[in-house]
């Protein structure tokens, strides 16, 4: 039997081979990330890769971001608008390395943020085609365009009773209810708040469950309001999820979202109405029944024009009557020169009852002149006067 | 007793009448009757836009345990 050697002389021994090996060798690897420890002071991170197949673990291996690799997680997560967590799959670049206390390790170089986002928009696409197929009464793809039976409804003349989905105390809630508060036209809104966690693993389920709550009440909202920060690194995951999307698909009340990120359109934002931020949310309700206001405006213009007009035209066709009228009169005709004939205190219309010898009298205008016919005839042609 | 209209109602009904009156379908001796009840429409969809109605407060007050109201 050999005489054992040091263990430092093993190590040193794996040591040279792997670095004879792995020196100066940088590797592509896709793994799925466990067990992540940031370290954001120091900035480090400490985490297991890991290879599943069918569910069951195949490999492991420890891995860390050094401190000049640690802004490769920031720019993941502020890319992707997720956060490097658990379960995340990525593709990276790595280093084999062995050190004699700690081990082996891959540290990790960089990650393939473009990789990540093909994977990430995969599966909103698979989760899209999946809310089509499922939900064709609901949800039809048309010219590239979702339409939904919730952003087709038709919104309520005034908006006025609001149910509003928002994280207590977020810049989201307090951005929403300040530019309802402070719109310039003193419109007075009822605002219901559903306060719940809209980031993190379950946000979509507390989302879902404020939504059936909003729901049993359906007759007392206009619209739902579904809120959160602008700004905001964390994910819009929760916004992508299938049960979620479908919901608002087909929920009773119209949905406005304003979920706080411009680079991308979460599932959730296809499915109702996208107004981007909190405050654009509150500025389209308020702007909604602007134009209401205007509509009403132009109605009273309208029927007061409408009015004045009749009124007008009354008024003309009466000043026209009365102008017949008056130059029908009598005494208007003898004020024109012309005169009436009577006999035996009778109008005489028709010539023809008048004969010679007959007395008539001959009513001018201020006088009256007294005659007998002496002589008749007709004119040659009738009288053109 | 008469029934209390919507806003909505009033607004569609308001709608009507301008259009009756604009083709000359009112007669002079309703005009009058007419325009004040117009009037009486126009206040009612004026309120729902800067007044919460009573029934909102009503309901506010019967909130879920879950949310709150705020004016």
């Amino acid at each position: 039997m050999t005489n054992p050697i040091r263990l430092s002389t093993l190590t040193q021994l794996i040591q040279d081979t792997i670095q004879s090996r792995f020196e100066g060798e940088v590797f592509r690897v896709s793994a799925r990330i466990m067990n992540v420890k940031k370290y954001e002071s120091s900035r480090r991170c400490y985490l297991t890769l890991e290879e599943y197949e069918q569910g069951t673990k195949t490999t492991e291996i420890r891995a860390v971001f050094w401190a000049n690799a640690y802004s490769e997680i920031e720019k993941f997560e502020k890319v992707l608008r997720q956060p490097f967590k658990d379960g995340t799959e990525i593709t990276c670049k790595v280093k084999v390395r062995y050190h004699k206390v700690y081990g082996l390790n891959l540290d990790v170089l960089q990650i393939d943020v473009a990789q990540a986002l093909g994977t990430l928009e995969l599966e909103r696409q698979q989760t899209l085609e999946r809310l089509v197929r499922e939900n064709p009464e609901h949800i039809q793809l048309i010219s590239g365009v979702y339409r939904t039976y919730n952003n087709r409804m038709e919104l309520p003349l005034v908006i006025s009773r609001i149910a509003l989905i928002t994280a207590p105390n977020s810049d989201g809630q307090r951005d929403f209810l300040q530019e309802l508060k402070q719109n310039k036209h003193q419109y007075q809104f009822s605002v219901t708040e559903f306060l719940t966690t809209i980031q993190g693993d379950n946000a979509h389920q507390l989302i879902l469950e404020q939504l059936q709550l909003i729901e049993q009440r359906k007759e007392d909202f206009d619209l739902v309001a579904i809120v959160r920060g602008g700004g905001s690194l964390g994910d819009f995951k929760p916004f992508d999820d299938y049960e979620l999307c479908a919901f608002v698909a087909r929920f009773p009340v119209p949905v406005f979202t304003g979920i706080g990120h411009d680079r991308n359109q979460s599932i959730v934002d296809l499915m109702a109405r996208e107004q981007k931020t909190p405050t654009k949310v509150a500025a389209m309700i308020v702007e909604h029944n602007f134009d209401f206001e205007n509509a009403l405006i132009d109605l009273k213009t309208r029927m007061n024009d409408a009015v004045t007009d009749q009124l007008e035209r009354a008024k003309e066709r009466l000043e026209q009557a009365k102008r017949i009228i008056r130059l029908s009169s009598p005494r208007d005709i003898l004020r024109r020169g012309f005169a009436i004939i009577t006999h035996k205190d009778k109008i005489v219309i028709d010539p023809s009852v008048i004969h010679e010898g007959m007395e008539l009298q001959t009513q001018l205008k201020n006088e009256t002149i007294f005659s007998t016919v002496t002589k008749k005839a007709k004119n040659e042609k009738e009288a053109d006067l | 007793m008469k029934k209390k209209l919507t806003y909505n109602e009033a607004f569609t009904k308001l709608e009507e009448l301008v259009e009756q009156l604009e083709d000359g379908r009112i007669p002079l001796d309703k005009l009058a009757d007419n325009v004040k009840q117009a009037n009486e429409w126009v206040a009612l969809c004026e309120t729902k836009l800067r007044q919460i109605e009573k029934e909102i407060e009503e309901a506010a007050d019967t909130n879920s345990k879950k949310g709150s109201t705020k004016k």
